[in-house]
Order: structure tokens, then C-alpha cells, then sequence
């Protein structure tokens, strides 16, 4: 027996000026028990749909037709008292944002005690050992003391995780999740996950999951909708759905999936020190403070002609600023770069100023990297003129080749970045970087911003135009995926320092460093057959990032490390090649103890 | 369907019509604007000469329609005096129509001394901070500390009464706001991601800060503007009330108050109110236009 039945679901967004209809007679079932992914592009209506099913819709939208049927009852008609009585006991829903649903004045306890009195008979003293138990639950640590603690005492995974405890409390059948990981780093929201499924397999609550990441889909889900042009286009068990999708988009959107399912890409031959770091550091210094922040600690990297080699590692590891040193954008605090044979570290400004048409960056932003009042011509030209005096009709000539060779209509030439959709604008931005013909691009995470189909298509291209163009690559990202599928090298990078570094293949089929085989394992690849929920997974990491103030004296992963001896806290570590070629920062490994 | 994560544009004009405050505000700097280039030759009489009745009142509420009829038949002797005559016999109707070109020049001249000195400060010392700039926002900051009216009409005295003068000491007490809003802007501005990729591109830092940086960080110093120009008006008049403005009988609304302000006390009320009138709703017009403005601005963003 299904647990909930959606019929032609509708609704409508209603202006002065226009109408429009982001769910236009969407059909689908969820069963008992089941976990369901709901994907579909940025602004899709995917939220809107889910908000429906309570039978609700953001203002100025309204639920214009279709049933909604939940145990044999239409909710779009029942009267708001009982409609009331089924959100929140029978239907559960965690929001985007964890902070914002969080009442700011109430301790968590009391919030999650509330949400369960509304629904139960129930005393205080009832209610708040409920919400003891909830949090527990949901793997909150020494939940006797969080259930008095209030909304911004939690950190934004613990806060993310008081709201499933509020949304289970009352053990609903079914649990409407809206993306509840976005902006949540990848070790934290591979943990969340985890919890939230065990828990939901504990209280037998199904679930529906919106999410735009097909690594969750993959790992969490048994089932897959796919919402497009306000419809369910595919609905299909999750291993059928990444074999064989049916409809266009879903092909569309797992194209990078299926394109390089298991193959890494070649390693290139020639030139391996086309760019090379010797000892790179970066520090930044504090005001008023002898102190300093450790941005970049001895990096020492090189990279080949026709090489592309990611940087991976989580947000604070210093990944960008290595980029930004590269570039010269931030003089390094001590180390070398060589490029191409030319020491870059100390060049006078008129020298760099040549080398820099050979290499470009392309940043994260889109919307921020392009000038809002320059035409997209005039921004397309500004390489050309400071690299040389072109006339308009060259200027043009070569807009025009840049803009198609990033697959976009010369037509844009005249509009200016404002208006344009976020694909479009990094689109422009790498056609900027590459008008100049350069050698060497850094792409500092330059599809983060994107949906999910907009990044399979921008990595597609930069994989082709690196094949082309024979363009090395450093790849900044902390999307593994993406990495995999790109790159033929990559670094680890953990505060600071390279902790590993390695053919793709050795590093993601073998991580070495505890600390990349963390990283790893919260990693959710698009990958429905080695489910992370299948099989037990090896322990995360514990605790927080050191401060990159202060830095550990010995090796700085010891205070979370589950190898971690009284040595590896004393010595500092050193980057050892191993056998095989790669290289570890890790005595443990080196040693062969690990 | 659009693109939801894309930037909104600035609301059209169309969607502010409603806003009746603005509507009101634009009319106001219109008819100011208007005025200061025709003012002085619509009026029925010549604003610098005098007339033979010397403190006449303006017309009676109820006289209004038998003169204005009397006026259009060509019935009456001379022309009525709206708003009646000083005790010098100038027309006051004509000169408070007149005045906006003496007021409004001073005012737009020193907006737009103060605005280019300002913004170009403001980028210096957003863009290159160093112990030299930050000397300079330390004058800035003294400057400001000091009342505005006080430090035109200190300088007026030094510098002696002329027109250039005045202009150049409303610029000297208006440039240190516009030096702060520029800086600050150009602070937030010059971290942007699109001044980072210039740099990258081997963008000489000069052209960064004056293609890149300055016309992205002028907005609200140009918003200010609108405000700055009702309370330069404002200032201007005040200065020639104190007697450190223009000289007579150069039509002008401060200096009328001041001549007017004497009759008070005799009851004749007409040659004060009626220029206090104008000024009131000049400097409100343009305060609630740059209202208005800073809101279309904040909405854009």
C-alpha cells in the first residue's frame, strides 16, 4: 500500500505582469519505509512541490489543482484544523537553512519538547526526555547538556541535526528533507546523512529527499523522481535510474557519470615541471599581533605541459591562496615558483606582466569576476588590449571565436554579465582566460556556484578544451567527483600542507594518509552500487581543524588522526615518496605501520 | 521560467509611480530646475529694480479671483504683486521665482566641486591606504567635527564675500562626506573578484582603480548628491541671512528672509514667509528625491 499518492499537483505563481507555473501536474507515489530523491535543476520547483504536499505555498504562489492523498485522505481538502494536526505528527519537514528554522530565544530542548506536546499528550517533564532521547538519537554528543543549549550555541551540523530531532520527535510517516545539506562541508554532511538515515530506519519514517547532488541520491536514496518542466519526467529505482535513464534530461544530467564510469584519465608523457613550487609558504599576518595565519605551508608542486592537477581538501586548507600565489595575485612569504623555466617569485611588474598572457585564473564567482558594467564584449577585450593594441574589428573577430569556443552565442557580445544565469557568466570567464592563448589556467572552484547539469556541462568542456588546447590545469576543488573525472594528478591539501600526492588513480583507490582516506569516505560519489548505507564505513575524522594560528607542534592531523602515537604529536611530518611515486606526509605510512 | 540565482535588475521607473512622495519630490527639483534658467524673465516685474509701493501685502484670500480676473482683462494698472512688495518695493512674487538661479547655481557648483574633489580623495585613500591617506580621512574627520555652518561662514569671512567664494566653501564643507562614502565603497569594491581578474590579466593598477574600481563605487556618492544640493541651497541661504552670502538686491531667498525678517514686528509677515516657502520645499524636494533614490539603489543591490 503507498503511504502517500500525488495527483497533476499544480501550483501557481501569480504577478501583475506574469504567470507562471513551476509544478504543472507533477504525479508520483511514496511507499512505507522508502527513501525518495527528488532532483531537478536551480529554481526547478522542487521545493515548491515538496512545501505542497503540506499543502502549503510560499507566497504569492498558490496550490491550483491536483490531490495530494495521504492514508486514504485528500490533504488539499481537508479543513486547515485537521491539515494542521498532520504537519509536524504525520508528515515531518527539515528546511534549508538550519539556523533560520531554529527559534533564537528558546533552548533546543524546549523547541524539540514543543514540537512533540503539539502533537502528544504529553507532560513537560514527558516532553523533555523526549527531546534528551531525539537528540541522542540523531547522535548528538552529552545530549543531557544540549537540550539547554540555544540555536547559536550549536554549530551549523549540530543545529542541522536538533531540527531532525524536532521533525522526528513525534515519529512522523513520512519526512519531507529540503536539501538539508546545502552549505554544509563534505566530512560534516556525510555524517548528517548517515545519521538521518539510521534514524529514519530506527522510527520508520519514509523520506523525501530534494537534493540537486547525485552523490546523495546515490548513496541515500532507493528510489529517484526527477521534476522538469514542473513534471515527474522519470521515476526509477535508483541502480535503473544511473544504468538506464530514460528521459532526455536525467541522460543529461548523468552524462558525466556514464561518460568515464570507471577509467581514469591517462597520464601525460614529457615535460613534468612545466610549473613547479619549491617550499611555497604564505603568511598572513594578524593586526596588532605578532602571530601569524599559516595559509600555505611548504608546498612544493609541479605541474606538466598538458597537465591537469587537482587540489583538493576542505574549505581553509589553503588551496586558493596556493593559486593566488601562483598568479602572483599575493607574493609568497618565502619558496620558489618556476614557470617554464623562469624563476616568477621576485620579477620585477613589467616582466610578469608578460609572462601573465601565458597564464590565467578562472575564480569561483561568477558573478563577482566579471565587472557588472562592461559589456561582455568590452570584458572579453581587456586581455587583448593590455597584451597588445588590437583594432575593433580584430577585438571582435577574436570575441566572437572565444565566446564559441565555450559552446555560447556570439550574440551575448553586447549584453552586459547582468542577467545572465551562472553558467553562462564562468562560461564567459574561461573564454576570458583562454582568448590570450595561455599555457598554464588555475581554476580556482570553478563550478561550486552550479547546478548539478551545469557543471556536468562546464566540466565536460574544460576537459575537452585541456585535450584541444593542451592547456595545463591546476584544478582547485573540493568536488572529488569532478577531480576524478578531470584530473591525471592530484595534492591533498590539509592546513596548509600537501599531505598526499599522487596519480588520481593511487589516490582515490588507495588513499594512503589517514587524512585523504577520511576525505574519501565522506565523499559521495554518484555510485548506486557501493552504497555508503550498505556497508559499514571506516571511522571520520574527530574533532575540529587546528587553527591555523596555532599550529600543532608534530604532525597537524595527530589531535583527530585514529593512528595518531606519542611521535607523530613531537615530530613534525615530512613529505616522503613512497614505492609507487606518490608522496605521503605521514611517518605511519612511510613506515609501513599503516 | 527564470533564473532564480540571477542577480534582480534595478526596479523599473514604472514600478515607483505609485510612490507618490517621489512623483512629489521629482516635481519640486523640476520646477526648481525650471526656474533657474527662466525664473528671472517670467516674472511680472524685473527682480532687481524697484517699484513705487513699498511694503504692499500680498492680495486677500478672497481678493485672489477679482485681481487675477482684473489681471487676465488687462483691467489693472499694474501688475498685482502676488506675494506683495518689501519694505524696498521690490516685487517679492518675481523675486522668489528669480532666486532658484542664483540659489540652485551656487549649489549645483559646489555639489559638483565637492563631488569630484570627494570622489577622487575617496578613491585615493580606499585605494592605497597608507599613513598618508589615513592623515587625510584624520583632516576629513576633524573637518566634519566642526558645524557646517560655522566652518562656510568662517571661511566666507576670511576669503571675503563673493560669489566664488561661497561656492568654495560649501565645496570645502560638503567634500568630506562625499571622500567617506567613496572610500567606503571603493574598500568593499576593490576586494571584488573582477579588480582580482584585471590583476591577473597585468592590468596596471592605475587603470584597475580608474576603470574598475571608480565607476562601480560612484553611486552613492552621486545619490548623496541630490541631498547635499537641497542643504547646500539651505546653507547658501543662510550665509546671505547672517550677511556672508550674496550682496543685494541679487534675488535671493536667505537674503530676502533677512531683509524681511525686520517688518515682523510691524506685521508684515509676506516678505519672510513666502521666500521661507521655497526654500522649505526645495530642500525637502530634493532630500525626498535622493530618499528615493538611495532606496531604488539598496533594492537593486
Amino acid at each position: 500500500m503507498t503511504l502517500l499518492t500525488v495527483r497533476n499537483l499544480q501550483v501557481t505563481y501569480r504577478s501583475e505582469t506574469a504567470v507562471s507555473r513551476p509544478v504543472d501536474g507533477a504525479s508520483f507515489t511514496i511507499n512505507p519505509r522508502e527513501v525518495v530523491g527528488l532532483v531537478g535543476d536551480a529554481g526547478a520547483g522542487k521545493s515548491t512541490a515538496a512545501l505542497a504536499l503540506l499543502g502549503l505555498a510560499r507566497a504569492p504562489g498558490a496550490i491550483t489543482g491536483g490531490e495530494v492523498i495521504f492514508e486514504g485522505r485528500d490533504l488539499l481538502k481537508l479543513p486547515e484544523d485537521d491539515m494542521r494536526a498532520i504537519r509536524g505528527r504525520d508528515i515531518g519537514i527539515i528546511v534549508q537553512n538550519p539556523r533560520a528554522a531554529l527559534n533564537p530565544l528558546l533552548r533546543v530542548g524546549t523547541q524539540i519538547g514543543n514540537a512533540y506536546k503539539a502533537h502528544n499528550q504529553s507532560t513537560e517533564a514527558e516532553a523533555r526526555k523526549q527531546a534528551v532521547d531525539m537528540l541522542r538519537m540523531v547522535g548528538i554528543n552529552d545530549p543531557d547538556r544540549r537540550v539547554e543549549a540555544f540555536a547559536h550555541e550549536l554549530s551549523g551540523g549540530m543545529a542541522q541535526r536538533a531540527l531532525i530531532a524536532m521533525a522526528l520527535s513525534s515519529r512522523p510517516k513520512l519526512l519531507i528533507a529540503d536539501e538539508p545539506t546545502s552549505g554544509l562541508d563534505v566530512t560534516i554532511q556525510a555524517q548528517f546523512l548517515d545519521e538521518m538515515w539510521q534514524t529514519v530506519q530506527a522510527t520508520g519514517s519514509a523520506i523525501l529527499l530534494v537534493t540537486q547532488e547525485l552523490g546523495v541520491i546515490a548513496n541515500y536514496c532507493d528510489r529517484v523522481l526527477v521534476l522538469h518542466d514542473g513534471r515527474i519526467v522519470e521515476d526509477a529505482p535508483v541502480r535503473q535510474f544511473f544504468e538506464s535513464p530514460r528521459h532526455p534530461y536525467s541522460q543529461d544530467v548523468l552524462r558525466l557519470f556514464r561518460e568515464r564510469g570507471g577509467e581514469y584519465p591517462a597520464q601525460i608523457t614529457g615535460d613534468r615541471n612545466f610549473l613547479k613550487t619549491d617550499a611555497l609558504t604564505k603568511h598572513f599576518p594578524l593586526r596588532n599581533s605578532k602571530k601569524v595565519v599559516q595559509a600555505v605551508d611548504k608546498v612544493s608542486l609541479s605541474i606538466g605541459r598538458a597537465e591537469a592537477v587537482g587540489l583538493v581538501g576542505e574549505s581553509g586548507s589553503g588551496k586558493t591562496t596556493v593559486g593566488r600565489c601562483l598568479l602572483r595575485l599575493v607574493d609568497a612569504t618565502s619558496g620558489q615558483i618556476t614557470f617554464d623555466g623562469t624563476d616568477i617569485t621576485a620579477l620585477l611588474p613589467a616582466d610578469m606582466r608578460k609572462i601573465r598572457s601565458r597564464m590565467q585564473i578562472v575564480f569561483q564567482d561568477p558573478y563577482d569576476s566579471l565587472n557588472p558594467r562592461w559589456t561582455i564584449e568590452d570584458l572579453l577585450a581587456e586581455p587583448l588590449r593590455v597584451h597588445g593594441t588590437p583594432d575593433r574589428a580584430t577585438v571582435r573577430a577574436k570575441a566572437t571565436a572565444a565566446l564559441k569556443l565555450v559552446d555560447l552565442d556570439p550574440a551575448l557580445l553586447d549584453r552586459k554579465p547582468r542577467g545572465l544565469g551562472a553558467s553562462t557568466l564562468q562560461r564567459v570567464n574561461i573564454a576570458r582566460a583562454l582568448i590570450l592563448d595561455p599555457e598554464f589556467v588555475v581554476l580556482d572552484e570553478p563550478t561550486s556556484v552550479l547546478a548539478p547539469r551545469a557543471r556536468n556541462g562546464l566540466i565536460a568542456l574544460l576537459a575537452k578544451l585541456q585535450k584541444d588546447l593542451g592547456i595545463s590545469f591546476l584544478f582547485i576543488s573540493h568536488d572529488l567527483t569532478t577531480v576524478r573525472y578531470l584530473c591525471q594528478r592530484v595534492a591533498v591539501m590539509y592546513l596548509g600542507q600537501i599531505v598526499e600526492e599522487g596519480t588520481v588513480e593511487q589516490v582515490f583507490s588507495t588513499p594512503r594518509h589517514p587524512y585523504s582516506a577520511a576525505l574519501l569516505s565522506a565523499h559521495l560519489f554518484p555510485d548506486p552500487i557501493n552504497r555508503r548505507v550498505d556497508h559499514p564505513v571506516p571511522a571520520a575524522l574527530q574533532g575540529e581543524i587546528p587553527s591555523p594560528i596555532d599550529v600543532p607542534k608534530g604532525c597537524y592531523l595527530a589531535s583527530r588522526c585514529p593512528h595518531a602515537l606519542e611521535a607523530c604529536r613531537a615530530t613534525a611530518q615530512t613529505l616522503t615518496q613512497l614505492p609507487d611515486g606518490r608522496q605521503v606526509r605521514c611517518m605511519r605510512v612511510v613506515n609501513g605501520d599503516i | 521560467m527564470t533564473d532564480p540565482s540571477g542577480p534582480s535588475d534595478l526596479p523599473p521607473l514604472a514600478v515607483r509611480k505609485r510612490d507618490g512622495l517621489f512623483i512629489f519630490g521629482v516635481t519640486i527639483v523640476t520646477v526648481v530646475c525650471i526656474l533657474a534658467v527662466i525664473g528671472p524673465y517670467i516674472g511680472p516685474y524685473d527682480p532687481t529694480l524697484t517699484t513705487p509701493r513699498v511694503a504692499y501685502p500680498p492680495p486677500g484670500l478672497f481678493a485672489i479671483p477679482g485681481t487675477l480676473l482684473g489681471w487676465i482683462n488687462g483691467t489693472l494698472e499694474y501688475p498685482p504683486h502676488w506675494m506683495g512688495t518689501d519694505a524696498s518695493g521690490y516685487d517679492i512674487f518675481s523675486r522668489v521665482i528669480a532666486a532658484p538661479r542664483t540659489d540652485l547655481a551656487i549649489a549645483l557648483a559646489a555639489n559638483a566641486l565637492s563631488l569630484l574633489l570627494g570622489v577622487l580623495l575617496g578613491l585615493i585613500a580606499g585605494y592605497y591606504r597608507n599613513w598618508g591617506t589615513e592623515f587625510m580621512m584624520r583632516v576629513s574627520d576633524v573637518m566634519q567635527s566642526f558645524p557646517v555652518f560655522i566652518s562656510a561662514m568662517v571661511l566666507v569671512a576670511l576669503a571675503g564675500r563673493s560669489t566664488t567664494n561661497i561656492v568654495i566653501a560649501l565645496a570645502f564643507v560638503y567634500v568630506p562626506i562625499y571622500i567617506r562614502l567613496t572610500r567606503a565603497e571603493v574598500l568593499s569594491q576593490k576586494s571584488r573578484g573582477f579588480v582580482e581578474a584585471a590583476r591577473a590579466l597585468g592590468q596596471p593598477e592605475l587603470t584597475i582603480a580608474l576603470r574598475h574600481v571608480l565607476p562601480n563605487s560612484m553611486t552613492p556618492a552621486l545619490i548623496q548628491s541630490s541631498v547635499t544640493i537641497g542643504f547646500a541651497i539651505l546653507l547658501t541661504a543662510g550665509l546671505s541671512f547672517v550677511g556672508a552670502g550674496v550682496r543685494p538686491p541679487t534675488p535671493e531667498w536667505g537674503l530676502m528672509i533677512s531683509t524681511g525678517a525686520n517688518q515682523i514686528i510691524l506685521g508684515e509677515w509676506w516678505p519672510s514667509v513666502f521666500p521661507g516657502i521655497a526654500i522649505s520645499l526645495t530642500v525637502f524636494g530634493f532630500a525626498v528625491l535622493g530618499n528615493a533614490l538611495e532606496r531604488r539603489y539598496e533594492e537593486g543591490q
